[in-house]
């Protein structure tokens, strides 16, 4: 075992080797970090006041996120624990289905039919999020396996949080896993708290990367909120896992500042002291530290960054709150490859009373029986 | 306009408490700004402005459980489209919102409506909400003869409370003879005021508190003071004695740094932080709140009084931002002037100790001079200081006053 991978220590301050990453990937880095933080802000506020269901932010995780989707390429697989939407935009899910989807308007990929707040894309190779924790471990390890036998040279990257560490998945996709070489990299994103269940209560190891010698692969532990480690250790993984050396398991400990989703009050189950200690390492903040250090940004580069990323982000909200939402047709389609006569029956009963109700939108209609 | 329906913020929550307006009818307010706080089974949230415009109407009391979908307040937005956030750069406007309506705007009649009251259906299981459960164990209250007034008959918080007070009133009509003089009370107990309670349970359940009190003579002190407040005045500066206590208070904890600072559990260490961020326990028309003011030991007399007046004003307006009232390294409490002699003040946790100043009394005190000693009227004032003994001993707490009681013996001192 090796002891917390750093680069930055939480001043900023370089106390290992900077990747080799061009000027402008490395302030792209920083770009997308303040985009996910903006984002959930902003969804935050949209939640509370109504406008759409649901959000679990990934405040604190930004170095995680950001740092773990930049080393994969365009043609790699993501398989997304609870808090990848952000990653997800810097590999290519456009803002505006991302904001579609948390309001499951008419734009929304998965056609209203995920709760809001679990993200797709197909373009980017993002499956639908799973809220059932650890059955995207399995999932992601068989779709791997597809890719190897396949002969395509693509990487699958599973990410999952700390309390899916005791799911049957994490077994069952780790030990095979590891048994097949599959090409893919777990990344686990320990953020100290599966809910209300502490890393303490959840395991008696003193890191989750100990398990990974049990399944008979490397296993490392990074200081999730050094975005450079996190990519370093992250490009490591991955180029092994293309090179046809098997999995790894990729530790990122960082700390969810807020709630576990908007319906979470976490001032019930820890300590502010707690909070504080992690507020001073923020990614963030650190991360900004280094890049002007390095002459690659000045020091109002963050704030103008953010003002012109959060305009961005409420544009987007405006436009997508007004548009409508899916036809109520959907509610049978897609199931059968034509819509068949029962349903067409109650969907037509159905629409009676959504007319009657003032409910039934554009696009929709009785069925022809 | 914009009706404003309280959401459910919690996936299922039934009902909120308005916990405190941070608006006021009339306030124009930004798109995502904070308007109200609210108290729901889960959590306490703010909730914010779903477009811009300005305040029309606050429906609801603070204090007040309203149910899911009631509207709480109205929004002149000046339209029914959806507002458009300023823009920094309106040229990059893509394709504008098309449909007129707001999505937040009302649209259809679904405003709940209040189920007959009924006793528990079917006599089985009785639906209620969480904390109508808690409010029912508290007020004695059987669940099984309150009529629900929630969707589908699940009973409320306010059901329950209703069928409290509704059960008080029938006891007093009853022929037995009863007190016709002062009627008892039932305060909801929520809000600030339970706030204040868990606060003051875990300080008290987890320090170890000691008190140490001591007799400052503050003649020299009321004289200077009287001097500086005419200077302050004509800056528009009230200088009350506060700040020269705030500014003995830091340079005595720069000298004794143990008590200055706070204890974390998690890392097991006491974070001693080498700057004085002085908690300002202040009496507020809502309860005990604390904002503080920071680094104190480098700011001056006149700026230290400048800001209390300030942060006093806007806490006791309850305009104070959550963030000033984080981070304090000692507190100071000054209820005393209102009267007592002597106090034992519970510590803001997780401080390592407090503060408590009395009023200024005047009595007979003996005085060295070259004469020899004489009897002459003199000004004092008791200090309180409580300390938590796990993390600093009698002796750091005597020394600590002692030395507070020096320098403000001897108000010179205070620029050492």
């Amino acid at each position: 075992m090796t002891g917390l991978q750093q680069i930055l220590n939480k001043e900023g301050v370089l106390v290992g080797e900077a990747p080799d990453l061009s000027d402008e990937q490395f302030v792209e880095l920083l770009r997308n970090m303040i985009m996910i933080r903006s984002l959930d802000g902003r969804m935050l506020k949209l939640q509370r006041a109504g406008r759409v269901g649901f959000v679990g932010t990934a405040t604190g995780l930004e170095a995680s996120l950001v740092g773990a989707a930049a080393p994969l390429l365009p043609k790699d697989w993501m398989w997304s624990g609870l808090r990848e939407g952000g990653a997800a935009i810097t590999r290519g899910l456009p803002l505006f289905e991302y904001v579609a989807q948390m309001y499951c308007n008419s734009n929304d990929s998965a056609k209203g039919r995920q709760m809001c707040n679990h993200f797709q894309h197909k373009g980017s190779n993002y499956p639908s999020w799973s809220s059932v924790i650890g059955t995207q471990i399995t999932h992601g390890v068989g779709a791997a396996y597809a890719s190897a036998r396949r002969g395509e040279d693509v990487v699958h990257s599973i990410h999952f949080g700390d309390g899916a560490t005791s799911s049957n998945g994490f077994h069952s996709g780790l030990n095979l896993a590891g048994v097949w070489k599959a090409p893919c990299v777990f990344v686990c994103i320990d953020n100290g708290w599966a809910i209300s269940v502490s890393s303490a209560q959840q395991t008696a190891a003193e890191s989750y990367a100990d398990k990974a010698e049990a399944y008979g692969m490397p296993g490392v532990t990074v200081d999730g909120n050094d975005v450079l480690a996190v990519y370093a250790e992250m490009q490591t993984a991955v180029e092994r896992a293309r090179a046809g050396g098997g999995p790894s398991l990729v530790v990122l400990k960082t700390y969810r500042m807020l709630g576990h989703s908007s319906s979470d009050d976490p001032s019930k189950y820890r300590d502010d002291a707690e909070v504080q200690s992690w507020a001073e390492r923020d990614p963030l903040k650190r991360y900004e530290a280094f890049l002007i250090e390095r002459g690659l940004i000045d020091s109002s580069e963050c704030a103008a960054q953010e003002k012109a990323i959060v305009a961005e982000i409420d544009e987007v909200i405006h436009e997508q709150e007004a548009a409508p939402p899916f036809p109520l047709r959907s509610l049978v389609e897609d199931v059968y490859s034509e819509v068949p006569r029962h349903l067409r029956v109650q969907f037509n009963q159905f629409l009676e009373v959504a007319e009657r109700r003032g409910d039934a939108t554009r696009g929709d209609g009785a069925f022809p029986l | 306009m914009i009706e404003f329906k309280l959401p459910d913020i919690g996936e299922g929550t039934a009902e909120g408490e308005i916990v405190k307006w941070l608006v006021s009818a009339g306030d124009a307010v930004k798109e995502h700004q904070a308007i109200v706080e609210v108290m729901t089974d889960k959590a306490t949230v703010e909730v914010p402005a779903p477009a811009d415009g300005t305040i029309t109407e606050l429906l609801v009391g603070e204090g007040d459980t309203v149910p899911v979908g009631d509207v709480i307040f109205r929004l002149d937005n000046g339209g029914g489209a959806p507002a458009q956030a300023a823009s920094p750069e309106p040229a990059a406007a893509p394709s504008a919102p098309t449909a007129p309506s707001a999505p937040s705007a009302p649209s259809a009649p679904s405003a709940p409506t209040a189920v007959a009251a009924q006793p528990a259906p079917n006599g089985g299981k009785v639906l209620a909400v969480p904390s109508a459960r808690r409010v029912a164990r508290e007020l004695s209250v059987d669940l099984s003869t309150v009529a629900g007034s929630g969707r589908n008959g699940v009973i409320r918080r306010a059901d329950v409370e209703a069928a409290a007070t509704g059960g008080a009133v029938a006891q007093s009509s009853h022929p037995v003879v009863a007190p016709t003089t002062a009627q008892a009370q039932r305060i909801p107990f929520r809000g600030v005021r339970r706030k204040i309670a868990e606060a003051m349970v875990r300080s008290s359940q987890t320090a170890v508190h000691f008190t140490i009190v001591e007799e400052v003579d503050v003649t020299d002190l009321v004289r200077v003071r009287q001097k500086a407040k005419a200077i302050g005045a004509e800056q528009g500066i009230k200088v009350t004695f506060m700040p020269f206590i705030m500014k003995a208070v830091a340079n005595g904890l720069m000298k004794f740094p143990m008590l200055n600072g706070h204890l974390d559990e998690q890392a097991e260490e006491i974070v001693l932080p080498g700057t004085v961020n002085l908690g300002i326990a202040t009496d507020t028309p809502n309860g005990l709140i604390v904002p503080v003011i920071s680094q104190v030991e480098s700011k001056g007399l006149l700026q230290l009084a400048a800001e209390l007046g300030d942060l006093s004003e806007r806490t006791r307006a309850g305009r104070v931002r959550p963030e000033e009232l984080r981070g304090s390294t000692f507190s100071i409490t000054n209820a005393g002037n209102i009267g007592g002699t002597i106090a034992t003040p519970i510590i803001n946790f997780p401080d390592i100790a407090i503060l408590g100043v009395h009023r200024i009394v005047k009595r007979p005190g003996v005085v060295d001079t070259p004469e020899g000693e004489v009897i002459e009227v003199r000004q004092y004032m008791n200090f309180s200081c409580s300390v938590d003994h796990r993390l600093a001993d009698g002796a750091d707490a005597a020394r600590f006053v002692a030395y507070l009681r020096q320098i403000l013996e001897e108000p010179a001192l205070l620029s050492l």
